[in-house]
C-alpha cells in the first residue's frame, strides 16, 4: 500500500475524530446524538464496502446489524436479569456471559459469517433481483428475531445490557471500520471489484471472479455492520422496531447523500445527515439557536431527510462528494480495471 | 415518395466515433447499399437515423426536413421504417398483432385492408395470422419484420442486415421482395454483408469502413465485388 | 355442504378469495408500471394510503360515501401522476439500482408526511362500516366487502385484459414491456404508453384503497404498506415481466394468505413472512423470471 493514497484514509479518520472530540465537549443530552451519528458512522461505512465498491445495492445490512445487536446484547446482560427482558431465552444463551470487548467481536463474528453464507447464493444476483433478494434478507431475519424467544427478547428492548459505548467507544468502532473499509478498498480485491464493477466483460477475461470477490465483500461488510450493531446495543435500549426499514432507508439515503463511490462519501454522508436529523430531532423538543426558539413539529426530520434524498438522487446521483476521494493533488491513476489486468 | 439524404452525419457512442462524415442521398424508387465489414458503422447509421444513437454532428433531411433531434417513434412517424437487425418481432405477440403494431407509425387512417398488400408478398403471414410470431421460422419472421415496415406505408425503408443467418432460398425471396418494393416507390437503405448480391441489387453501393464511406459501386461491378474491396482496403 | 373438515368456514375462504382479489389488482398495478418503466414502484403503498386517508377525512366531515371515494379516486390519480413527471421519468435512464432506492425514497418521505399531518393514531373510515355487515347467503354469513370485492376485482381484470388485448392502446403497452427501444421505432408513442401505466395504475391503486379500507376502516400512516411488501413478493414469485404472471402471483398470495391466516393458530402463522420471504429468494435464484412465467431472465447473472 503506497502512502500516497494515505489521505484517503486519514480524511474521513480525522473527521470521525472531530465529531468525537466535539461529542466530548457537549452536555449529556446532547452527546447521545454524537454517540448515535458514530455508530450510524459504522453502519454506514459497512454498506459502502460492499455497495459501493461492487455497485450492487444491498437493502439486507440492516439484518447484520440487528445480528449484531442480538449477539452482543444476549451475551452481555446480567445473568440475573435475563430472565426479565428473555423470558423463553435458550438455556445455552442463559448461562453464557461474556465481556465488553469480547461481545462486539462477537458481534463482527456472527454479522461476517451469516453474511458469507446468505451470499453463497446471494452474490450471483445484480441490479433488481439482488435488491428484493437482500430485501428478503431482512424481511426474514426481522421476521425471526422478533418471534424467536430462545435466542433472544423478541419484542421487548435490550434493556439490560451495560452501557459501555461511550465517545471513545463509538468513535474506535468506527475508526475500525475506517480501517478496514480502507485496506479493502486498497487491497488486491476491492480493485478487482471495482474492476468488475466498471467492466464486467473485461474483468472476466481478466481472470476476475465477480462472484467470489462480491462474496468475500459482502462477508466483510456484514462483519462491520454486526460490529455496529454490538456498538449500538451498548448505546441504548434497542428494540427490533428500530432494526428494519427506516433504519436502512436512513443509512442508505446517508451513504446516497454522500456519495456511494467513496470511503469519504460514506462518512461525510453520515456525519451530515446525522447531524441535520439530530438538529431537527431536537428541534422537535424545542431548541434555541443565536437568540431563536425553534420548534419543529414531530417527522418534520424525515420528511427533510427524504426530500434531500430524492432531490440529490434526481440532480446529483454521485452525492456530495462525486464518488471521490480525499486525494493530493498528482498525476492521473490508472484505472482500477487496468491495474487489475496489470496484476494479473 | 420522399428523399432521404444524410449530409455528414456523425454518430459518437460515449468516446467511440461510429459514423463519421456520411454523406449519401437515397431518393425514391432507389435502392442504395450499404456494404462493408464488421463494426463499420453500418448498423450505427440506421440507428442514428431512427434516432436510436447519439448524432454529434450532420444532419439527416427527409424531403427536406430534419430529423435529427427527433424521438425515435417520431422518426418513424415522419414515414421511415426500420426492419432492425435480428428481425426483432415480438415473439409473444400473434402475427396480427405485430403487424397491427407496425400501424402505429401511419400516417393515413387504417381500415380493414391495411394488410392486404402484406399479405400479398408474403401469403405465409395470411396462413399464420392468429399464430404466436415466436412459432415461426427465421426466415418467415423476416417476413413478419419487412412486412410490419410496410404496413405502416412509409416513404423511407431502412434494412439491417436481413439476410442474416437465413437459408438461400429465404434470401432469394427477400431480395425479390425488395425489387417489388423499390417498384412501388419507397426509398431503399439497405445495409448488408452480403456484398456481391447487394452491389447487383442495388442501384449505388457505399462501402463503409471505421465509419467512413470508401468506396462507391454500381451494379456492374457486382461481379467483381469482391476483389475490389479487398483491393480498396489493402 | 360445509367446509368445516378443512376448518374453514365460507367467511375465510370468501374472505381469502375477496383478499386475493385485491392483492391481484395491487399485482396490475405494480407489473404495468415495472413493464413499461422497468421500476419497481416501491412507494406503491402510499398511494393506497393517501386514498385511505381520503376516505377516513371525507367521512369524518360527514360527506356522503360516493364523494369520498370519488375523493380518493382524484387524490390517488393526482398523486400517482405527480410522482411519475417528477421523480420516474427524470431518473428513466439511470441505473436500476439508483431508480430502486429512488422509489424507496419517495415511499418514506410520502409516509413521513402522513406522520406529520395526520398524526400516528390513525382515523376511520366510518362511511366503510356498512360494507362490513355481513350477508345472510341460504344461512352462511358473509361479509358484504367480501363479495363485493372479489365482484369488483374481477370486473376489472377482465375490463383490463379487453383493453390490454383490444386496444391499441392496450397493445403498444403490452409491447413497450416485451422490447421499449423497436417499439418506439415502429412509431408507439412512448409518453402514452407510460402515461396508461401510470394511469391504470392510479387507477389499481385507488379501488384497492377503496377494498382495502372497507376490510379494515383503521387509517394510519402505514395503511396498505404490509400488503405492498406482500404483494411485491407475490408479484416477484408470479414474474414481473408478464402482467398475467404478475396477477397470478399476486391473487396466489392474497389467497393463501387469507387462507393461512383463517385457519392456522397465531403461533404458527407468525413467521409466514418468513416463508414467504424465503419463497422469493428461492425463485430468484432458480426461476427469476417467476413461476408463472415462460422462463425468459429478467435478472442479470454472473
Amino acid at each position: 500500500m503506497s502512502l500516497r493514497r494515505l489521505p484517503e484514509l486519514l480524511g474521513p479518520a480525522l473527521l470521525v475524530l472531530a465529531a468525537a472530540l466535539l461529542g466530548l465537549g457537549v452536555s449529556a443530552s446532547l452527546q447521545t446524538y454524537f454517540l448515535d451519528t458514530l455508530v450510524k458512522v459504522s453502519i454506514v461505512i459497512a454498506l459502502y464496502l460492499f455497495i459501493g465498491n461492487s455497485g450492487v445495492l444491498s437493502f439486507g445490512h440492516i439484518a447484520f446489524v440487528a445480528l449484531g445487536v442480538w449477539t452482543a446484547g444476549v451475551l452481555t446482560v446480567p445473568e440475573g436479569q435475563k430472565d426479565a427482558i428473555m423470558p423463553g431465552l435458550a438455556h445455552f444463551l442463559l448461562h453464557t456471559n461474556v465481556g465488553n470487548v469480547a461481545s462486539l467481536a462477537l458481534a463482527a463474528g456472527v454479522g461476517l459469517v451469516f453474511a458469507f453464507v446468505v451470499g453463497l447464493p446471494l452474490m450471483r444476483l445484480s441490479g433488481l433481483a439482488a435488491g428484493i433478494a437482500t430485501f428478503g434478507v431482512l424481511e426474514i431475519v426481522n421476521n425471526l428475531l422478533r418471534y424467536w424467544q430462545s435466542i433472544g427478547p423478541g419484542l421487548n428492548a435490550f434493556s439490560s445490557v451495560p452501557q459501555t459505548t461511550g465517545i471513545w467507544q463509538a468513535a474506535i468502532g468506527a475508526f475500525i471500520c475506517i480501517g478496514v473499509a480502507y485496506a479493502y478498498q486498497r487491497s488486491r480485491f476491492g480493485r478487482q471489484l471495482r474492476a468488475a464493477r466498471e467492466d464486467p466483460a473485461a474483468a472476466a477475461s481478466a481472470g476476475i471472479s465477480t462472484y467470489r470477490q462480491r462474496l468475500l465483500a459482502f462477508a466483510l461488510s456484514g462483519g462491520l455492520a454486526g460490529l455496529a450493531g454490538g456498538l449500538y446495543v451498548h448505546l441504548l435500549p434497542v428494540e427490533i422496531d428500530a432494526l428494519s426499514l427506516d433504519l436502512t432507508f436512513i443509512t442508505l439515503a446517508m451513504l446516497v447523500v454522500g456519495g456511494s463511490g467513496s470511503l469519504l462519501g460514506a462518512v461525510v454522508g453520515a456525519l451530515a445527515i446525522s447531524g441535520l436529523d439530530s438538529f431537527l430531532s431536537a428541534s422537535e423538543n424545542g431548541v434555541d439557536v443565536l437568540g431563536w426558539h425553534i420548534d419543529l413539529p414531530t417527522g418534520t426530520t424525515e420528511i427533510v431527510i427524504g426530500t434531500l434524498m430524492a432531490v440529490i438522487l434526481v440532480l446529483r446521483p454521485s452525492g456530495l462528494t462525486g464518488g471521490r476521494e480525499v486525494s493530493l493533488p498528482r498525476r492521473r491513476h490508472l484505472s482500477d480495471l487496468q491495474k487489475a489486468r496489470a496484476s494479473t | 415518395m420522399t428523399t432521404l439524404a444524410l449530409e455528414g452525419l456523425n454518430v459518437r457512442y460515449g468516446a467511440v466515433d461510429a459514423v463519421r462524415e456520411l454523406s449519401l442521398e437515397v431518393k425514391p424508387g432507389e435502392i442504395v447499399g450499404l456494404i462493408g465489414p464488421n463494426g463499420a458503422g453500418k448498423s450505427s447509421t440506421l440507428h442514428g437515423i431512427m434516432g436510436a444513437a447519439p448524432v454529434v454532428a450532420g444532419d439527416v433531411k427527409l424531403g427536406g426536413r430534419s430529423l435529427v433531434g427527433r424521438r425515435s417513434e417520431d422518426v418513424a412517424r415522419a414515414g421511415v421504417a426500420l426492419v432492425p437487425e435480428g428481425r426483432r418481432i415480438f415473439a409473444e405477440l400473434t402475427v396480427e398483432e405485430n403487424l397491427r403494431l407496425g400501424l402505429a407509425a401511419r400516417r393515413t387512417a387504417a381500415n380493414g385492408h391495411a394488410f392486404d398488400s402484406a399479405f400479398e408478398l408474403f401469403p405465409i403471414l395470411r396462413e399464420f395470422r392468429r399464430r404466436d410470431a415466436g412459432a415461426l421460422s427465421g426466415g418467415q419472421q423476416q417476413q413478419l419484420a419487412i412486412a410490419r415496415a410496410l404496413v405502416a406505408e412509409p416513404d423511407v425503408l431502412l434494412l439491417d442486415e436481413p439476410s442474416l443467418g437465413l437459408a438461400p432460398r429465404i434470401v432469394d425471396l427477400v431480395f425479390e421482395t425488395l425489387a417489388t418494393i423499390r417498384e412501388r416507390g419507397l426509398a431503399v437503405l439497405l445495409v448488408e454483408q452480403r456484398a456481391q448480391r447487394t452491389v447487383a441489387l442495388a442501384d449505388r453501393s457505399y462501402v463503409l469502413a471505421n465509419g467512413h464511406l470508401r468506396l462507391e459501386l454500381g451494379p456492374d461491378d457486382a461481379a467483381d465485388t469482391d476483389r475490389l474491396i479487398a483491393a480498396y482496403m489493402a | 355442504m360445509t367446509l368445516a373438515f378443512l376448518n374453514l368456514s365460507w367467511q375465510t375462504v370468501a374472505d381469502a378469495l375477496s383478499l386475493g382479489g385485491i392483492y391481484a389488482l395491487m399485482a396490475v398495478g405494480i407489473g404495468l408500471v415495472f413493464g413499461v418503466l422497468r421500476l419497481v414502484n416501491f412507494a406503491y403503498g402510499q398511494l393506497i394510503m393517501a386514498g385511505a386517508y381520503s376516505i377516513a377525512y371525507a367521512s369524518s366531515w360527514g360527506w356522503p360515501t360516493w364523494t369520498g371515494i370519488v375523493l380518493c379516486f382524484a387524490v390517488v390519480l393526482a398523486l400517482s401522476a405527480l410522482m411519475d413527471r417528477l421523480v420516474f421519468r427524470p431518473l428513466r435512464t439511470s441505473s436500476p439500482a439508483v431508480m430502486l432506492v429512488a422509489t424507496f425514497a419517495v415511499a418514506f418521505l410520502l409516509q413521513s408526511i402522513a406522520i406529520l399531518a395526520f398524526g400516528q393514531l390513525g382515523t376511520i373510515a366510518s362511511s366503510m362500516g356498512p360494507l362490513n355487515q355481513p350477508w345472510d347467503i341460504g344461512g352462511v354469513l358473509v361479509r358484504k366487502i367480501a363479495i363485493v370485492s372479489i365482484a369488483i376485482a374481477a370486473c376489472c381484470l377482465v375490463l383490463l385484459q379487453l383493453v390490454l388485448t383490444r386496444t391499441s392502446v392496450g397493445l403498444h403497452m403490452r409491447a413497450a414491456a416485451m422490447d421499449f427501444t423497436t417499439s418506439r421505432m415502429l412509431g408507439v408513442r412512448a409518453n402514452r404508453v407510460i402515461g396508461g401505466a401510470v394511469l391504470i395504475s392510479g387507477l389499481l391503486a385507488a379501488i384497492s384503497a377503496f377494498m382495502l379500507t372497507a376490510r379494515n376502516p383503521q387509517v394510519t400512516p402505514i395503511f396498505g404498506l404490509d400488503d405492498t411488501i406482500i404483494v411485491l413478493a407475490g408479484v416477484v414469485l408470479g414474474g414481473l415481466t408478464r402482467p398475467i404472471a404478475a396477477t397470478l402471483g399476486g391473487f396466489t398470495i392474497g389467497f393463501a394468505s387469507g387462507i393461512l391466516g383463517g385457519t392456522l393458530p397465531t403461533n404458527q402463522t407468525q413467521y409466514l413472512p418468513s416463508f414467504l420471504f424465503g419463497a422469493v429468494i428461492l425463485v430468484l435464484l432458480i426461476r427469476p423470471s417467476g413461476l408463472f412465467t415462460r422462463g425468459e431472465a429478467l435478472v442479470e447473472r454472473v
